[in-house]
């Protein structure tokens, strides 16, 4: 049966090229889109891993006052803390959840060498996010004494740098004047919103008397409004003359962070609905018309017994042949993403979309075949044969 | 959908028939020949609605897209409000240190103290203005917070800049002399902080992050995707917290050079790069780390590319997977379109068989074919202007992009008409010439 079919899509190949190109590039897109919608999906189903919601970013810059800059950011940071309104406030460094900054390191351990975010903060930034630890603790002022560095790293981290170990209390180098050791995990931290892969991340506690990390991340009670926030940066500006003061809400920030995502994706899936809806209708078309011109051959086999369902299966059969055709030469093209290695996205991703792609592309061919081979079938041979 | 086929064909029979033989009373010239055809194509259309349906559904969709996104490429790039001297303008906006060997570099923005050294002083343009990029700040009014940009320009900015003054004027050299705490604000933020219904602003203050500023001048707001132009707030470089001082060669401040025409852009750069290739190493290099700088005076569009791409090769991949994401877009229904057609015009063999059978000669059914598929492209791309407004006037109205000034212009419109055109020819001729050429007997026969 289906070596007869595959003579039949043969014998016919010039036609039915053009058919085959175009389930081919439909296969083609269909892999993009569904690659970058995979991609996403599986990051924003991943938590983010802290709260946000009452969260502000205090941004402080110095401009062109060199005076005493450490000991006025801590004169800012307590004067933060002394309001009514605020129930927590942390210092962490510009790359601040949902902002564009990032800043890259490496770290090595047992000759691992992982790349992770680094985030510079003190010790309330686990208080400000609801930051909650998985093992360990956070890091206090007091292990600034210590001969190592404090850090904080994520799971993803973890399980990267000491593979099958734990990381708590780990040593671990950056380079040579800089080691570090981990006195706490917590399980996730994906500061560019939900669609952040999760990635390595670290938390390196803030020196005493640093003078570049001038962001200040402001838990504020419920109800907080606008009013609050005025006397904030008021009185942040007379203490600090000159310097700039900049108040922006996390989660507006997540929801602009998350847009420069979401917008391009939508774009996409649009257009390419469009695409495919013009391929399935171009294709009903044309089977549509291809069926209707095998009439005759129709009633012949309706004439010798066979069944409706068995004439539409020899139809669907046949667009399902061709239709693999196309798909074992998109294939070559697909499998190339997860074997080079493109993007450097995970294997996973591309295998889901190649598998969802090819499912999407059986299921349009066979609707556009069904409908068409049903009709003919049928046919009452008689009336068939007639015509002839 | 099929089966109705053999009852519709009659009626299209029929009407191909009879058109002939009526012109055959008057004596044929090109314009009734070219009516007939045009009857002839809009009773083939009809006759399969769903068919008709199919092949404008694919010319709309493409059409539509590439109109779109030719729109929104203008809107990014084109002369446009209030940056409509692009064309001869020239944009010093980011300098990069590396080394010999590529592996460590550093990019940013230029300082004031740089700019007003080597591009201030260049001779052939007409003027060069300083800007810095945008900042973020708050004002607050009556417990409402407002979000502001803010900028800090110097004078030229403002004739580099086409805005338009709604009130007042633009601060001048004396502001700027003076350190003046005067503002130019745009019409966006006047509603907002002062309310929709105050008359007048010019001369009142504005409190922005403790300090009062008095209003100057009000002008329409421009969008965010002009970065260079764009903000709320605009300041003499001379205010507080614009750290024009900063001494070396990195800062936060951009130059837009204005030649005095296109023609003169190369020179311009030519002299823009000499003074560059002068600046001692000590300045950008006192650590031994970066002793290679690059800064280029470049267009809008190749600054923009230079964002994204470090190098040459970069570049092209950037052509590449842009060319190639549009040919599966603009490919797919083509093929589509090209296999419909073919498809069709198999089922139309015997009314071309009786049409030569009647005399017609293979020019004649090939025009006529040509001219069908012209007639639908057509068609479909009026459908694509009326869906392409509709979507611009969307995007426009949604607040996406505030001030969004998306246009169907001339050039946007005549390449998309041009790209109908082709799309009708190559879905039109390959299919109408083999079938052309098809004998009588044979094409009878099918």
């Amino acid at each position: 049966m289906l070596r007869h079919l595959f003579k039949l899509i043969w014998n016919k190949k010039g036609t039915h090229s053009l058919l085959i190109i175009e389930v081919w590039a439909a296969f083609m897109v269909l892999f993009g889109v569904l690659t970058l919608i995979v991609f996403n999906l599986r990051n924003y189903l991943q938590p983010i891993g802290f709260q946000y919601e009452q969260v502000w970013n205090l941004e402080l810059s110095s401009n062109q006052d060199t005076t005493e800059i450490a000991s006025k950011l801590q004169r800012a940071m307590q004067r933060v803390r002394s309001y009514s309104e605020v129930i927590a406030a942390s210092r962490m460094s510009n790359n601040t959840p949902f902002s564009a900054s990032q800043i890259g390191n490496s770290v090595t351990y047992n000759k691992v060498d992982v790349g992770a975010d680094f985030y510079y903060t003190d010790s309330q930034l686990a208080k400000v996010l609801d930051l909650p630890l998985k093992k360990g603790r956070w890091y206090a002022d007091a292990d600034q004494v210590g001969k190592f560095i404090p850090i904080v790293i994520n799971q993803v981290m973890e399980d990267k740098l000491f593979q099958n170990e734990s990381g708590l209390n780990k040593v671990i180098k950056r380079d040579d004047k800089t080691v570090y050791k981990v006195v706490g995990i917590v399980d996730k931290f994906k500061a560019k919103g939900q669609f952040m892969s999760d990635t390595p991340g670290l938390f390196q506690i803030l020196e005493k008397n640093d003078r570049w990390n001038s962001n200040i991340l402001i838990k504020t009670k419920p109800g907080t409004d606008a009013n609050f926030e005025a006397r904030l940066v008021k009185d942040i500006a007379m203490m600090l003359p000159g310097w700039g003061v900049e108040v922006g809400y996390l989660k507006d920030s997540r929801k602009n962070r998350e847009n420069l995502t979401l917008v391009p994706v939508l774009i996409f899936l649009i257009i390419s609905g469009f695409l495919l809806t013009n391929v399935a209708l171009g294709l009903f078309g044309v089977l549509n018309l291809n069926i209707a011109k095998r009439k005759g051959e129709i009633g012949l086999r309706r004439a010798m017994g066979a069944t409706e369902a068995k004439v539409t299966g020899q139809f669907l059969g046949e667009i399902w042949v061709l239709a693999t055709f196309s798909l074992i030469i998109g294939l070559i093209f697909a499998v190339q993403f997860p074997l080079m290695n493109v993007f450097d996205l995970d294997k996973e991703i591309y295998i889901i979309a190649i598998l969802a792609a090819v499912a999407v592309i059986y299921i349009i061919v066979t609707l556009c075949a069904w409908f068409p081979s049903k009709l003919a079938a049928a046919i009452h041979p008689a009336v068939a044969l007639h015509e002839e | 959908m099929g089966y109705g086929l053999s009852k519709n064909m009659d009626h299209g029979l029929w009407s191909m028939v009879k058109i002939p033989n009526r012109s055959n009373t008057n004596p044929q010239t090109p314009n009734t020949m070219l009516s007939n055809y045009i009857k002839i194509a809009w009773k083939v259309l009809l006759r399969h609605p769903f068919y008709t349906f199919i092949t404008l559904f694919g010319i709309t969709l493409t059409l539509t897209v590439l109109m779109v996104v030719t729109s929104f490429l203008d809107h990014l790039f084109g002369p446009h409000y209030p940056e409509n001297k692009r064309n001869r303008s020239l944009y010093i906006a980011t300098i990069m240190q590396t080394d010999s060997a590529n592996t460590t570099m550093s990019t940013g923005p230029a300082s004031f103290d740089f700019l007003t050294k080597y591009a201030k002083s260049l001779k052939s343009p007409e003027r060069v203005a300083i800007m810095s990029n945008f900042t973020f700040s708050n004002a607050y009014t009556n417990g409402k917070r407002i979000k502001l940009n803010t900028k800090y320009t110097d004078v030229d900015f403002w004739s580099v800049a086409d805005f338009e003054f709604l009130e007042g004027k633009p601060y001048d050299d004396t502001n700027v002399r003076n350190a003046d705490h005067v503002a130019v604000i745009t019409d966006a933020l006047r509603d907002q902080y002062f309310g929709s219904d105050a008359e007048t602003v010019v001369g009142k203050t504005i409190d922005i992050e403790n300090i009062n500023y008095r209003v100057v001048g009000v002008v329409k707001g421009s969008p965010p995707t002009r970065i260079y132009t764009y903000s709320d707030v605009y300041f003499p470089y001379t205010s507080p917290k614009s750290n024009y001082e900063q001494k070396g060669i990195r800062g936060r401040f951009v130059a837009i050079v204005l030649a005095k025409n296109s023609s003169e852009l190369p020179a311009v750069q030519a002299e823009f790069q000499s003074f560059v290739a002068r600046i001692p190493k000590s300045e950008y290099s006192n650590d031994k780390r970066f002793n290679v700088l690059i800064v280029k005076a470049d267009t809008y569009f190749d600054h923009f590319l230079s964002m994204f791409t470090r190098s040459e090769k970069d570049r092209l991949a950037l052509y590449a997977i842009v060319g190639l994401v549009l040919l599966m877009i603009m490919g797919l229904p083509a093929v589509n379109l090209v296999n419909v057609n073919i498809s069709r015009i198999l089922d139309r063999a015997s009314e071309i068989g009786v049409r030569k059978a009647f005399g017609a000669p293979s020019k004649a059914l090939l025009w006529q074919f040509i001219i069908e598929n012209v007639f639908i492209t057509f068609i479909g791309g009026a459908f694509a202007l009326i869906l392409t407004l509709a979507v611009i006037y969307f995007i426009n109205s949604s607040g996406w992009i505030a001030y969004a000034d998306l246009t169907i212009n001339l050039p946007v419109f005549v390449t998309s008409i041009l790209v109908c055109l082709v799309f009708g020819l190559l879905s039109g001729v390959l299919p109408a010439f083999r079938m052309s050429r098809l004998k009588i007997a044979e094409a009878l026969k099918v």
